[in-house]
């Protein structure tokens, strides 16, 4: 019984902690992270926005409301282009500035994001074909 | 059809002999292992477990008591649920299931497959007969022929018109554009590739369109089509008065049947119409456009007319195509042109085939909605 | 015609499965032995006219027939002919037709080889099985069929999605559907079980080798799709704690405990209630897994394009089986007689330890997995748990389980004695501290945790080579006996051996790779070098290369040794696959030993140059050579011949021929 309470402590500790939220550039108007702790951004690259500087990529997310600078460092996947969805994973830095650690496209052309997809939809900015 | 049958009946057959087969089985069927075979072989890996000297002999005793008390109750388990018997209701349960599987299966079937329809393998239908063929299976044809040999002369100077037909007018440029290169120009080809760019621009005749017809005239003086398309050209840019005389002397060259007589003469009467009014500069396509809109009721007809023509020719060319005849006998019943509508419908049937499905629903289209017989004997 | 005769076969095997679910049970409850016989003929027949019909839809693949609708949308004449074969799974329709064609396979195998058991068990099983088979084949029927035809047929295909057009199709889904349809057998024993009112010890041991064979399978298919995503996808990761990768890892973890438990069931009598359980949750997480992929609920790299009725249909299959097999759990479960009672310093101790560390890990990764559905549903925050998490929790229950493993195996049925076993581990424990000992002190960059992770898994494998030396009677006995007793020892023991010193050989390559990783992140131009790890990378040169249904930049690079001894070429591209215009990374991968070299290309540079990502990746290979370790330990506890007993000699020859 104590392992299990210990088990079910750890878990809920770690749900607590070790969880990220998922907000669109929108939401960050409502509600602003300290920067430094950690959350998931999701929106539309913004057409025109993508800028590579050798191995630094800087691209804009928007949800075609807020738009928000990305920075990121690292190689972008295969189907990361303007105007698709995207999520990506880090955080804020003093200047504003999202820094991610990962950026996720998924595999397959239609594919959109589900959270950006739902949060574009309640926007009435995308449809579904 | 028959084989699919066949083998259908054959599966059905086999599904129901699968829950027959214990009861015309004359043996007993197998009563199945017990439990106490399991304990009994626990027992002997008891013994050799002693025998390699991974337990001692209490030990050994010990596990053999209590596997023999399990082995006991299970004995005793089994005695208690030994009762198979054969009941009627085990009969009948089975002769309904029997019954049930074949219903079940063609009836589902029925309703959710497509019995008639034959495998359509892609190197069959390629390699099938072309008569049967339908245009995109032999653009389809071509096209892989020529990811094969993609020098083939003959193969671009097939595909490009065809590609011209379809619509798939930027395909339809690099066809001809390797036609050329591989065959060299001639007037067909230039007057194709002129066709085509066109086409592209959306109805102009462009700097690069004209060059290329002007090329096919110097291979032959008197193309239609290239006369047609450099006279368009000319009214495009204004100089109508060259158009129309170049129209003019097009149609007197004409011979009687061709097809380009009736485009030719609906265009130069547009064109003089639009000479009466005052010539405003060089009028540039725009414009041209502007008055296409406001078209008179008579220019709208003339241009009905055309439509309607090069349908005609389209189809007398390409007579495997149902919706076509059926847009064409309908124009030509609107028309009020009866005696040409039964005649196309006649043409109709004879190239979709009069008794398949596509030349039975035509020939009901035009009986019921029109009232149209077909002329003389199909 | 191929086409509508396996269209009709898929019609006339549902037909078939609702027979074989009801003829059999109601034999059993009649106690008519005819009735109770339909079961092995029904889903012989049944796994025929399957088969026949998977068939019919791979050569509709093959022969790129675009009048089904299911070709049409996944194939492409131009596909290399093994990618049409393995296209036919690569898509939601024709993967639900595998995934019955495998599940008819074990009822078609529990037939064939079921003639040891009782015949009421062998009708109960067969009859549920044909229950999850009829329930599968609606749904197929009902919201995706692989047959349904176009008319007319267009002319060319849409193509396979390019990342699924790899060797790793051909084999990850079918061994991972190996795992999960293969604890449908386990379920329907134990629901056999339970409609039947007995559970006993033979039970455990009938339901052994369909746990086994599945939980091999299992292992294979997740090693083989974390294989495949860490070359495909390009990261350079192998586990990404995504949800469906938790998915098929939480059946694995159920099936792990239920091993353990059969056990002592098996020996003791006890634990009966909690390993029938287990055998239903095993299937229900399987279950639960295909819902998740199939109804996009969750996001994730491996979700097919998702459509909401089919969620719904499988929700409801879901609801069916798993809440059916707990009613009658609970309806029975008081029934059942508690087994007896033993020692916590026992085997059977120890076995349940291990089962309490597993389910509970089982519980943690299915609430992770779980968790941002409730948050969503209950907050509308969208949240994400990802392998922070799960790094944490799954990790802290996994160290003190690890730790216990080399104990289990050496104490003794009933009464174990600690202190004699702990002097038997010494040899294990002298390794595992030696090992960390030199580890820190020898290889630069070495953590303490590292070290201490290398110590656990030489823990594990020294004990389980302690485990195979104390069976074969060392050290009292001679090395030629002992090697003479190895040769002898039950396929089980050393089943058992291997499958925890695999477990060690895993844990050896995943502490490497997390601790020893070196990550090169450079923009090179033809003619630049690149030193990683002590080797020397020279990018040779960019040449397109077209391939049959796409086109390559293939980018070359020579490797050099520290001793600047050439080793060979690795090749990385982009690739785009001309039906979709689709890009795909192709990483490079070297392998030395055990250790790879793993090169992936970015986008190029302005000035000519491209972004290139190399990782050396120590020990890597371990991850998955652990896992073919624990399969062979798994082959080798089945082949024991104790799980065939009951079989008389001859009718096993008689069995063995048509299989």
């Amino acid at each position: 019984m104590a392992f299990l309470a210990v088990a079910a402590g750890l878990t809920f500790y770690a749900l607590g902690q070790r969880t990220s939220y998922f907000y669109m550039p929108a939401d960050l108007a409502a509600a602003i992270p300290a920067p430094g702790e950690r959350f998931r951004l999701g929106g539309l690259v913004e057409k025109g926005s993508v800028d590579r500087q050798g191995l630094n990529v800087s691209f804009a997310v928007t949800d075609h409301d807020r738009t928000v600078r990305v920075r990121y460092s690292g190689t972008l996947p295969d189907l990361f282009r303007e105007e698709q969805g995207v999520v990506t994973e880090g955080a804020l830095a003093e200047d504003g500035v999202f820094v991610a650690d990962l950026v996720l496209a998924k595999h397959d052309e239609t594919y959109m994001p589900r959270e950006v997809a739902d949060a574009l939809k309640e926007k009435g900015v995308w449809q579904e074909e | 059809m028959t084989g699919f049958w066949i083998v259908a009946a054959v599966l059905t057959a086999a599904a129901c002999a699968a829950v027959l087969l214990p009861f015309i089985r004359a043996r007993k069927p197998p009563a199945g292992g017990s439990d106490i075979e399991v304990y009994r072989d626990q027992m002997a890996e008891v013994d050799r477990d002693f025998e390699r000297g991974a337990i001692n002999a209490a030990e050994a005793e010990e596990a053999k008591a209590e596997i023999g008390r399990r082995a006991l109750r299970a004995a005793d388990a089994d005695a208690a649920s030994a009762r198979t018997a054969r009941t009627r209701a085990a009969r009948t349960l089975a002769s309904l299931s029997v019954f049930a599987v074949p219903v079940l299966a063609l009836g589902l079937y029925w309703s959710l497959g497509s019995p008639g329809l034959p495998d359509q393998a892609l190197q069959a239908r390629l390699a099938a007969n072309p008569t049967e063929n339908s245009i995109d299976e032999l653009i389809a044809r071509a096209e892989r022929h020529l990811v094969e040999n993609p020098d083939d002369p003959r193969g671009w100077d097939v595909l490009a018109p065809i590609y011209l037909r379809v619509g798939r007018v930027e395909d339809a440029v690099l066809a001809y554009r390797n036609a050329i290169r591989l065959n060299g120009p001639s007037a067909e080809r230039d007057a194709g590739l002129g066709d085509a760019l066109y086409r592209i621009a959306g109805g102009i005749v462009t700097a690069e369109a004209q060059a290329v017809f002007e090329r096919a005239l110097a291979e032959a003086p008197d193309d239609p089509k290239a006369n047609f398309f450099i006279a368009l050209g000319m009214a495009q840019q204004g100089d109508a008065a060259a158009a129309v005389e170049r129209w003019q002397a097009m149609i007197a060259d004409l011979a009687g049947d061709s097809p380009w007589r009736g485009a030719a003469e609906q265009a130069l009467a547009r064109t003089q119409e639009s000479m009466g009014e005052p010539a405003e500069g060089n009028g540039p396509t725009a414009e041209d456009m502007q008055a296409a809109a406001e078209m008179s009721a008579e220019d709208r007809n003339a241009m009905i007319e055309g439509m309607v023509a090069s349908l005609d020719q389209r189809l007398r060319d390409n007579p495997n195509d149902a919706d076509g005849w059926r847009r064409l006998i309908r124009s030509y019943a609107v028309l009020g042109r009866q005696d040409e509508a039964r005649d196309a419908l006649r043409r109709g049937l004879e190239g979709v085939g009069l008794s398949t499905d596509d030349g039975r629903a035509l020939m009901r289209f035009a009986a019921e909605e029109l009232g149209i017989e077909p002329a003389g004997n199909p | 015609m191929t086409v509508e005769i396996g269209h009709f076969a898929l019609v006339l095997a549902f037909a078939l499965a609702l027979v074989q679910a009801i003829l059999p049970l109601a034999g059993a409850r009649l106690g008519d032995e005819r009735l109770m016989a339909t079961g092995a003929p029904t889903a012989l027949v049944g796994l025929a006219i399957t088969a026949l019909a998977f068939a019919a839809l791979v050569a509709a693949y093959v022969a790129s027939d675009f009048s089904v609708a299911n070709v049409w949308e996944n194939s492409h004449s131009a596909k290399p002919l093994l990618y049409k074969v393995t296209g036919t799974w690569g898509n939601h329709e024709g993967s639900m037709l595998l995934w019955v064609l495998i599940l008819s396979l074990f009822g078609g195998l529990v037939a064939l080889f079921g003639t040891n058991l009782p015949a009421t068990l062998r009708a109960n099983v067969l009859a549920v099985q044909g229950w999850i088979g009829a329930a599968f084949l609606l749904f197929i029927l009902a919201t995706s069929n692989p047959f349904a035809r176009l008319v007319p047929a267009p002319i060319e295909g849409r193509d396979l999605n390019p990342v699924l057009q790899d060797i790793g199709l051909a084999i990850h889904p079918p061994l991972l559907y190996l795992g999960y349809v293969g604890f449908s057998v386990s379920f329907s024993f134990a629901v056999a079980a339970l409609i039947e009112g007995r559970i006993d010890a033979a039970w455990a041991r009938w339901v052994r080798p369909w746990t086994l064979a599945a939980w091999i399978f299992l292992t294979g298919g997740i090693a083989m799709g974390s294989y495949w995503a860490y070359y495909e996808l390009g990261w350079g990761g192998f586990w990404f704690w995504d949800p469906v990768e938790n998915a098929s890892f939480l059946p694995w973890l159920a099936g792990t405990a239920l091993l353990h438990s059969a056990l002592v069931m098996e020996r003791r009598s006890a634990l009966k209630i909690w390993t029938v359980l287990l055998a239903i949750l095993a299937f229900s997480l399987s279950l639960l897994g295909t819902f998740l992929v199939r109804s996009g609920v969750l996001t994730s790299v491996h979700t097919f394009a998702s459509d909401p009725t089919r969620g719904v249909f499988i929700l409801m299959i879901l609801m069916l089986f798993i809440g059916g097999a707990l009613a009658l759990f609970a309806l029975r479960a008081s029934e059942l007689s508690a087994g007896g009672i033993f020692q916590p310093v026992s085997r059977e101790g120890a076995l349940v330890l291990n089962n309490l560390f597993l389910s509970t890990a089982t519980a943690t990764v299915l609430i992770g997995t779980l968790y941002p559905l409730v948050v969503e549903a209950l907050t509308e925050d969208k949240i994400s748990v990802g392998a922070p998490f799960f790094n944490l929790t799954f990790g802290s229950l996994m160290v003190p389980l690890l730790l216990v493993v080399p104990f289990g195996p050496l104490l003794a049925w009933k009464r174990g004695d600690l202190y004699a076993v702990s002097q038997r581990l010494f040899a294990a424990f002298g390794l595992a501290l030696a090992v960390i000992v030199v580890s820190y002190a020898l290889i630069d960059r070495m953590s303490v945790f590292a070290a201490l992770g290398y110590g656990l898994a030489a823990w594990l494998i020294g004990g389980a080579l302690t485990d195979l030396a104390l069976k074969a009677g060392l050290p009292r006995a001679s090395l030629g006996v002992a090697a003479r007793r190895v040769v002898g020892l039950p396929g089980s023991a050393v089943g058992t051996v291997l499958a925890h010193a695999g477990l060690g050989v895993t844990l050896l390559g995943i502490v490497s790779v997390y601790s020893l990783e070196v990550e090169r992140f450079v923009t090179m131009k033809p003619g630049d070098t690149l030193e990683i790890a002590g080797r020397t990378l020279r990018f040779e040169e960019v040449t397109p290369v077209r391939g049959p249904n796409y086109v390559e930049d293939q980018a070359r690079f020579a490797v050099f040794a520290p001793d600047a001894s050439p080793q060979g070429e690795i090749v990385s591209a982009k690739r785009v696959y001309t039906a979709r215009r689709m890009p795909t990374t192709e990483a490079g991968i070297g392998t030395f030993g055990f250790s790879q070299l793993y090169v992936s290309l970015g986008d190029p540079t302005a000035d000519g140059g491209i972004v290139v990502r190399a990782w050396w990746k120590p020990q890597v290979t371990l991850i998955w050579l652990g896992a073919v370790v624990m399969m062979v330990g798994g082959v080798f506890s089945l082949a024991d011949r104790r799980l065939r007993v009951g079989a008389p000699a001859a009718r096993r020859k008689k069995a063995a021929l048509p299989a």
